[in-house]
């Protein structure tokens, strides 16, 4: 089946999400599926491609499916304005054929990639900070590891984030948001990733790259069979009250 | 130029995380080594997490006081030589 | 001048990346940048700049859009078969009122370029053009959904010593969005902060990026220092 017939989540449409969505619609990609909860807003646009100055205050997924709609008609965008949490993941995963992680915090991260794991479909991992970028790709039906074999845990709540972690070059994201589109495409056309069970790591500045095996991690709390035999890291066991979860580190 | 001249002044009390320490860092880069920023915070994250950017970025944190939570809190800064983080 | 309160909310999170801040962040504004060829591959690395902040882009391409360069990112369908460089600009300009998307002006001199050539021979001449100009100077070598990137700071190997003399690459498609990106971030850090930027090669083969110095071909020109830009501090 052509890419036509194919669908990817993308979850986040900024800096990771818009260059990954950009680049699939423009491989093909019959249809993209926009996740993002925010509104867009000035600091937004200097490394967010979706977003124009016109688009200043409009919810995020819905400026991101009109923009994709305008230039590449052929990808039918579909904006889920919502916050990806253990409720819903398993559902949005289900509905595509392959998941783009372009969130921007650690808890959402290991969701996608518990997510990915269940619904047996591939992830594309991907983070930037500063002048460095990193994609690992999670395929459920390969040997490779999760995103928990590789991170024990995410960072502690509660730690308060330095604000200096706030700085990201905008022409890296976009690198590694549309390296992630390219291997989202490969793996809709079946071949095997080329971050599969390994996680590539650049800087920019010294364009140094590195690529780190992530293997499979016995007893891992993502994706070894003990876990997989009960609820998702996050997700409340069913006699638990909701309310007060923390929705996790931004 | 003998004696401290009077610090530089931020108030930044009515912006979010990361735009204060944002505007901390571009009031920083327009001063000369030893000179001095008084930044006003609000409680909170910004007075913990601007504090510690700055340390981070090699400048000396000379005051941090509680001005009550009305108020926020005033941080003092002397910039570093050599300011910001550089490349090595 | 300092930034506007609008800058420095638009560019916040690029100001706090070390190595930048207000004053590259004013020389990333005050820059002309010559991008040589606005087909599919170069479209991300144009959109990159634009979202950086350069003040001038100016495109250098006669040419019109065709539908292969619709596997960039910013050409629509009732685009095909405009001229190019227009398209270029109606498309990027509403992304920012920071930055000009403009023509090439004939005999303009820029501060950087960034060349998707069509050729070899017309890589080889733009490297030549830019390093007589004495200009840091970024080529990319499309190859499908990667190839190359070479980054040619000011006195670096020249084009010609680091090119990729295996022939011309396959066709590019659109995953190579992430070579051209990658060129944009290159182009950066060489206006950003010049010194001790090396010439390097960065090779692209199924998104693995691999980088490499570029080394001077023994007896070529390029050995001997250009004549450097003029000081005129106008347009």
């Amino acid at each position: 089946m052509s890419l036509a017939g194919k669908t990817a989540l993308v979850v986040g449409a900024g800096g990771l999400g818009g260059p990954a969505l950009l680049t699939l619609a423009a491989a093909g990609v019959g249809r993209l599926l926009v996740a993002d909860a925010d509104a867009v807003d000035t600091t937004n646009l200097a490394r967010q491609p979706l977003f124009g100055e016109a688009d200043l205050g409009a919810r995020k997924a819905d400026a991101a499916a009109a923009r994709l709609a305008a230039v590449f008609p052929g990808a039918a965008a579909q904006a889920r304005d919502v916050r990806v949490t253990t409720e819903n993941v398993l559902a949005l995963a289900a509905e595509a054929d392959v998941v783009l992680d372009g969130t921007d915090n650690f808890a959402a991260k290991f969701l996608l990639s518990d997510a990915a794991i269940r619904t047996r479909k591939p992830l594309v991992h991907g983070g930037v900070l500063r002048t460095t970028f990193q994609i690992l790709t999670v395929n459920p039906l390969g040997l490779g590891g999760c995103l928990r074999c590789l991170f024990e845990a995410p960072p502690p709540e509660g730690a308060v984030p330095a604000c200096a972690d706030a700085g990201v070059l905008g022409a890296a994201a976009a690198a590694a948001g549309a390296l992630m589109g390219a291997e989202a495409i490969r793996l809709l056309d079946g071949e095997r990733g080329a971050y599969e069970g390994r996680l590539l790591t650049y800087e920019t500045r010294s364009a140094r790259g590195r690529l780190v095996l992530v293997r499979k991690r016995p007893h891992c709390p993502g994706c070894s069979p003990e876990a997989l035999g009960s609820a998702m890291p996050g997700a409340p066991a069913p006699h638990e009250v909701t309310a007060g979860r923390p929705g996790g580190a931004a | 130029m003998t004696g401290v001249a009077a610090p530089a002044r931020l108030d930044v009390r009515a912006d979010a995380c990361p735009m204060t320490w944002v505007k901390t860092r571009i009031a920083l880069g327009r001063l000369a080594a030893g000179d001095r920023l008084e930044v006003l915070l609000s409680p909170g994250e910004a007075a913990e997490s601007v504090p510690r950017s700055a340390a981070e970025d090699g400048h000396r944190v000379v005051a941090l006081d509680d001005l009550g939570p009305a108020e926020g809190v005033r941080l003092v800064l002397e910039k570093a030589d050599g300011g910001e983080a550089a490349w090595p | 001048m300092a930034l506007t309160d609008d800058q420095v909310a638009r560019f916040s999170r690029q100001l706090l990346v070390p190595g930048f801040g207000e004053a590259v962040q004013e020389r990333l504004l005050s820059a002309r940048v010559r991008v040589v060829g606005a087909d599919g591959p170069a479209t991300a690395a144009l959109v990159a700049l634009v979202q950086a902040g350069i003040g001038r882009i100016w495109v250098d391409d006669e040419g019109y859009v065709a539908p292969a360069d619709r596997q960039g990112w910013i050409y629509a369908p009732d685009s095909v078969g405009s001229p190019r460089a227009a398209a270029a600009r109606e498309a990027l300009s509403p992304l920012s009122r920071h930055t000009v998307v403009e023509p090439y002006p004939a005999g303009g001199v820029p501060d950087a370029a960034l060349v998707f050539a069509s050729s070899a021979a017309q890589g080889i001449a733009m490297g030549e053009v830019a390093r007589k100009a004495g200009i840091p100077h970024v080529m990319v070598e499309p190859d499908a959904e990667g190839g190359a990137v070479v980054s040619i700071p000011v006195g670096a190997p020249c084009f010609s010593c680091a090119r990729s003399v295996a022939g011309v690459g396959r066709p590019p498609v659109a995953g190579i969005a992430g070579l051209s990106a990658l060129a944009a971030a290159e182009l950066l850090h060489l206006l950003a902060q010049p010194v001790g930027m090396t010439g390097r090669r960065i090779d692209v083969v199924r998104g693995v990026p691999t980088t490499h110095p570029t080394a001077r071909s023994p007896g070529c020109a390029c050995a001997q220092p250009a004549v450097p830009p003029s000081l005129d501090e106008g347009g």
